[in-house]
Formats: structure tokens, sequence, C-alpha cells
């Protein structure tokens, strides 16, 4: 993983209005974007960051990429990635919304195969506060810090960032993984990669009970291998989940947990379950956002 | 998008799965012109389960006996829906009968292959038995005969029954479904199979690409199921006895705005998410005239005294959102609105707040800096 302040940023869809608007945001940010790619446009320049029709002219003429930002329409968004892979770049994020979940196993095969981290689609993905944004993050909302935060919810995710700016706790990176029902990237990679960085103290994990199941993963990853303190918040336990469902995985994944350990699962057990996965491995669990940097307080004086 | 019984079939149809012959029955005359043989199984087209047990299905074996339970069926609302079409079809007599699925499970990130050998209604005797089967490369035809070991079958039944799954699971890949079931597969005392009763949910997202499927799918009400729509925007009902409208953009929002509501005892009615999906096209104007839209919707429901608004706005200034909301409000009284005692509670994060606040002035709207506070006006409003 690459992510130094030097690291080369290209932005696939980089005529595509948010693209664009996003491209020269980071730029300003200090995100050394080194070009743009947009088939068609070839030769045009955005903000004095030169536009290829394709990702191996960029990369011939800026030199290797480390990450790549696409911008494209949903359903070219599985051929981008594909291009970027076969132009040697291993760190995707999919900002995106509405890519068909079949493109995205498609996708996360391919990574597995090439060792690519995706991340999204359906994010904002990943700033570091006060170097580098990778995404659609809001800026402001954001300090420099040393809580790394990982979220799977878009404005959620800038609701604690807020929290933790106003408590001058910042953060030292924000990733948020994408709210779709396939992701490229696992909380658990994240612990991990945030576990390994020298900048981050303490780590917000923030997740939600109708959600595709890697939160309790997430849990058994927190307590087997993390030793960074932790505090997670899992928004909607208190939600009658019927009204909220719209991952087509909840059936499948209530099957496989009935099939596991023989119980019928409802809703209810189901809130139950992830909420239990924390609190049995002792992991602080907060009950709102502004209960957030209460309990990151108190576990970072502890230690 | 869930396509109904008899659309499922035809895709079914399509592929090669074996079904029955069939009929589809628009009015109780058509019943007259049936072409398939007696005794027929009728059954109601909705989008629902549990018709067998509500009434939905009935046999009949002659024509006057049928043209009553055409009618029966067309008059009998299956969980508040009421059937536009009913489907004919032979009888078919299964010595046993299986569940089939293809799914996308988004923990392994793959499509998984699910087999149970006591099929039906009751789900609890299905998920007994019920076998799983990961993807998790390109597909070939050994997962399929790999769950059809699981579930126990042998001799001919492993090859007949992956068969049918490895069609399924073409289909699921063809049109980028979200779910293929048959429940039940039906094997005859020769060891035929054929499917019964079949479940078929597209994925919306990929709906774009398949225009065929959206053809196939398109009757009244069934692409708008559940959700009252507007464009994009969905307004969702919570709590039958609630009476606070909430308005958020995004998912995650909604659902710490609504939980924070519940710790405090009071009781969101519906909700609307005015988050626009990024897909590249954004336009600055778009999230002021989704809150206009969404406030509409969310205060037509009568039951809503308070409104409930979060953004969390990055790109568009908080006086841009102020003057939405109201614009919304200048609308509501231009309709005679006025005297009613709606308030709304108002948080937003982003640039321009004075001015913002400014705007709202001279509402029945509170302005708020933070979530704990607009859920604590929430409760002083609420004891009123």
């Amino acid at each position: 993983m690459n992510f130094s302040p030097d690291s080369k940023v290209l932005v696939q869809g980089i005529t595509e209005p948010l693209g664009a608007s996003h491209a020269a945001k980071m730029k300003a940010y200090g995100t050394n974007v080194v070009a743009g790619v947009s088939p068609g446009h070839g030769g045009q320049e955005l903000d004095g960051m030169p536009i290829f029709d394709l990702v191996e002219q960029a990369t011939a003429a800026v030199g290797m990429v480390d990450t790549t930002l696409i911008f494209v329409q949903p359903y070219w968004v599985l051929d981008a990635a594909y291009e970027a892979i076969a132009a040697g770049i291993r760190q995707i994020i999919i900002v995106t919304a509405g890519m068909p979940p079949l493109d995205m196993v498609q996708l996360v095969r391919k990574a597995e195969a090439t060792e690519t981290l995706v991340v999204g689609p359906n994010c904002p993905g990943i700033i570091l506060p006060g170097k580098q944004l990778l995404g659609t993050h809001p800026t402001e909302l954001y300090s420099p810090g040393k809580v790394g935060l990982i979220s799977c919810m878009g404005t959620l995710t800038y609701e604690v960032a807020l929290e933790l700016t106003q408590a001058g706790l910042g953060q030292s990176i924000g990733v948020c993984i994408g709210s779709d029902p396939i992701v490229g990237s696992s909380f658990a990679q994240w612990l991990q990669i945030l576990d390994e960085d020298d900048g981050t103290h303490a780590i917000v994990l923030v997740g939600e009970i109708a959600g595709n199941g890697g939160e309790e993963a997430a849990a058994r990853y927190i307590a087997e291998a993390i030793d960074k303190p932790v505090v997670a918040y899992l928004a909607g336990q208190q939600v009658p989940q019927e009204k909220l469902r719209g991952h087509a995985g909840t059936l499948i994944a209530s099957q496989l947990l009935a099939k596991e350990g023989k119980e019928k699962v409802n809703d209810l057990n189901m809130a139950t379950r992830k909420i239990e996965a924390f609190k049995q491995r002792k992991i602080a669990l907060a009950d709102r956002p502004s209960e957030i940097v209460r309990l990151l307080k108190k576990v970072l004086k502890k230690k | 998008m869930d396509l109904l019984e008899y659309q499922a079939k035809e895709l079914f149809r399509e592929m090669g799965i074996p079904i029955l012959p069939s009929q589809r029955i628009d009015h109780p005359k058509d019943i007259k012109g049936l072409k398939i043989p007696y005794p027929v199984v009728l059954k109601s087209q909705v989008p629902t389960g549990g018709r067998g047990k509500a009434g939905g299905v009935k046999f009949a074996a002659n024509t006057i006996d049928a043209v009553a339970a055409a009618q029966t069926i067309f008059k009998l609302p299956i969980m508040g829906e009421y059937p536009e079409v009913l489907l004919a079809e032979a009888k078919y007599n299964s010595q046993e009968e299986f569940y089939l699925a293809v799914v996308l499970d988004t923990g392994s990130r793959r499509p998984v292959l699910l087999g149970s050998k006591t099929g039906g209604v009751e789900a609890e005797a299905v998920m007994s038995q019920m076998q799983l089967v990961v993807v998790d490369q390109e597909f070939s035809p050994f997962y399929a005969r790999r769950l059809t070991l699981m579930m126990g079958l042998d001799g001919p039944l492993i090859q007949a029954v992956s068969d049918i799954v490895e069609k399924m699971y073409r289909l699921f890949v063809k049109f980028d479904l979200d779910l293929v079931e048959i429940n039940p597969l039906g094997v005859s005392s020769t060891g035929e199979v054929m499917a019964l009763d079949g479940k078929v949910t597209a994925n919306d997202d990929a709906l774009g690409r398949h225009s065929d499927l959206v053809l196939l799918g398109r009757t009244k009400g069934q692409v708008l199921k559940g959700a009252q729509s507007e464009g994009e925007l969905k307004l969702k009902q919570v709590e039958v006895k609630g009476n606070i409208g909430i308005l958020c953009n995004g998912g995650g929002i909604i659902r710490t705005t609504m939980d924070l509501l519940y710790k405090a005892g009071l009781k969101p009615a519906a909700f609307v998410n005015v988050a626009g999906k990024a897909q590249g096209g954004w336009i600055p104007g778009d999230m002021c005239k989704r809150i206009e839209l969404g406030l509409d919707m969310v205060s037509q429901d009568n039951r809503v005294e308070i409104l409930l608004v979060n953004i969390i706005s990055s790109l568009t200034p908080c006086d841009r959102i102020a003057a939405a909301i109201a614009a919304y409000w200048q609308g509501r009284t231009r309709k005679g609105n006025s005297g009613s005692n709606l308030h709304a509670i108002v948080r937003m994060v982003g640039s321009e707040q004075e001015q913002a606040r400014d705007i709202l002035k001279d509402l029945p709207v509170t302005v708020v800096e933070s979530l704990d506070e607009a859920i604590s006006k929430a409760i002083t409003l609420a004891s009123r």
C-alpha cells in the first residue's frame, strides 16, 4: 500500500462533472494528481492535468501510477478497473455508485488474483487530513490527528469526522469502504492497514446492523489481531430492519447464519448478534456519534 | 425488481428449464378459452409470498369450478395486493419437492448455489436441509453437481438437478439478477424434474442494460412497489403511529437519526433519503431540488407533525439548502396548509450557516447545530 504524499494519482472519468470537480479539489488539497483519462478527450488539459484516451498512454507519459480514482458511469466501471489493472495500477478507488453487483464479483476475483486493493464502489474514498484527498470527502470537516476512521456509509463518515474534529482529536486517515452490497475491501483489511500505520494511535469503526456482515468479522479480527484501541459504532440498532432492507444479500446472510448455528435468525437477533460480537470481546461500542469521542478519550487515557 | 411467477417462468422457458403448460388469465372469462386440459391449478400473481396459505392457489376440475375459482382469486388481496393476472397451469404429481436458488452473497462476495431436499412452503423444513456452494471462481457445472451431492441426491437425479442449477446460474448472470429461486422443483415418480414455482429478482442498478427484462416486468405498480417515488426519491414508511418525518442525505445518517429518535421514545413516521447517486452526472442545483421534493413527499403524510432535516453538505452551501426549505414552505402556504402545526427542525453542516439561519428565521423552523440538539428539540416539540 502506498499513500505517501508523492505517490502518483490518476483520475479515470476526469471529464465527468463529478470527476472534473473532484480532480481539481484533490489537486488543490495537495494530492499529486498526475493525469486524467477520458476516451475522446486525449490531448486536452484540466487545471494543468493532462488528459489521455487510455490509461496505458497516461502511465507511458507520467510514469507508474500508484492509485486511480474511477468516476466513470456505472456500466463502464468494470472496464475502467480492468484497464487500470492491465496498466499495472494496484490501488483502485471507485467513487461511482450504481455499479451492477455481478460486475463487482468479477472485479473482486480479478483484484484477488492480482493483489489489487479496491475501495468502493459507491464511496467517497480516502482522506489523509492535511496531506492528501483521494475521493470526495468534504475536507473542511477533517483535521490532522491520530485517529483512524473506517466506515461503510458516506455522510455518516463525515458526521463522525466532524465529531472528532470538534473534539480536537482529528484523524490520521478517513476511509469509507462503500455501502454497496459488494465492496472491494473489508473492514478487516482496513483494520490491518491502520494497525500497521504509525500515524494512527486509535481506530474508530463505523458499521451498520443491516450491512453485509463484515461487522462481525471485524469484531473477531479486532480481538485477535489489533493492538491499538478501537471504538465501534453501529448505525441502525433501534430501527426495524425490514424498513431499511435494501441489500440483496440480507436474505442469504440470514440463511447462512441459520445454517451455521441451526437457529432461526430474525431481524432482532441480527442486531443482537452484531452488538454482542463487539460486547463479548469488550470492544468499546458507542451508542451515538457524540459518544464515540467520549469513549475514545477513555481508551486513549487507559493506554 | 421482483418478477411475478408467470414472468419468471417466461425466463425459465427461454433457458430451457422445464415448466408445465400454462396460460395467463387476465379476466375470469378467459377461462373459457383455456387450452390446458383439466384438472388445472389457478394461481394469484402477486409479488408476495404466502399465496397458498392465503387462498390464492386453487385447483379446478372443470370450467365451472375454474371460473368460480378465478373470480374468487381476483377479488382476494394477499398482503394488501390484488392480482392483475392469474396463471392457469396443469396439475403435477410430484413424488418429491426440492428447493433450489442462486443468490449473491455479500459476505463471500460471490454468487452462491442453495439447495434443500425438503422444498415447499414450510420455510423451516426447507432451511433444516439447506446446503450451500460458493461459486468462488468462473462457473462450471461441477459447482452444481457438488450441490446436488451435498443435498444427498444420487443416480440420475444428480445430473437432472445439476442441469437445472446450471441453467439457473446462466440466467442469473445473463440478466444480472439478485435471486433466482425454484421452490418447489417437483420430481415425478419417473425422475422427471419440473419447476413448479419460481421467483426472480432483478438488480435495480443493472436494469438499465436489460431493457427486455424491464419490458417483461412492466405491470402496473410492480416497479414502484412499496414506495412512493418522485424521480429517484423514495418515501419509506416506518411506524404506523409515528409522527416524525425525516429527511437526510445518506442511508447511514438516516439510520443514526432514527436510532436516536427511538432511544428518546419518539416514533418516526416516514423518511426520505435525498442523497443523489454519484454517477458522474452531478449537477450543483440537484441537491436543493431533491430537498424541496423530499420535504413535499414527507409532509404529504398527514401523520407528520415534526419534520427533522439533517443534511451534511459538502458541495452545496447551507444558504442554498435553506432557500430550498423556504421555497418548499412558501409552496405549502400557497396550497393553504399554513394553518397546520407542522414544525421543522433543521440541522445543516456546511458553509454559509449565518445566511441560512437568516433565510429561515420567519418560518416555523428551528435551526440547530448538532444531531444531539436536534433530538432534544424533537423531544420538546413532541411533548407539546
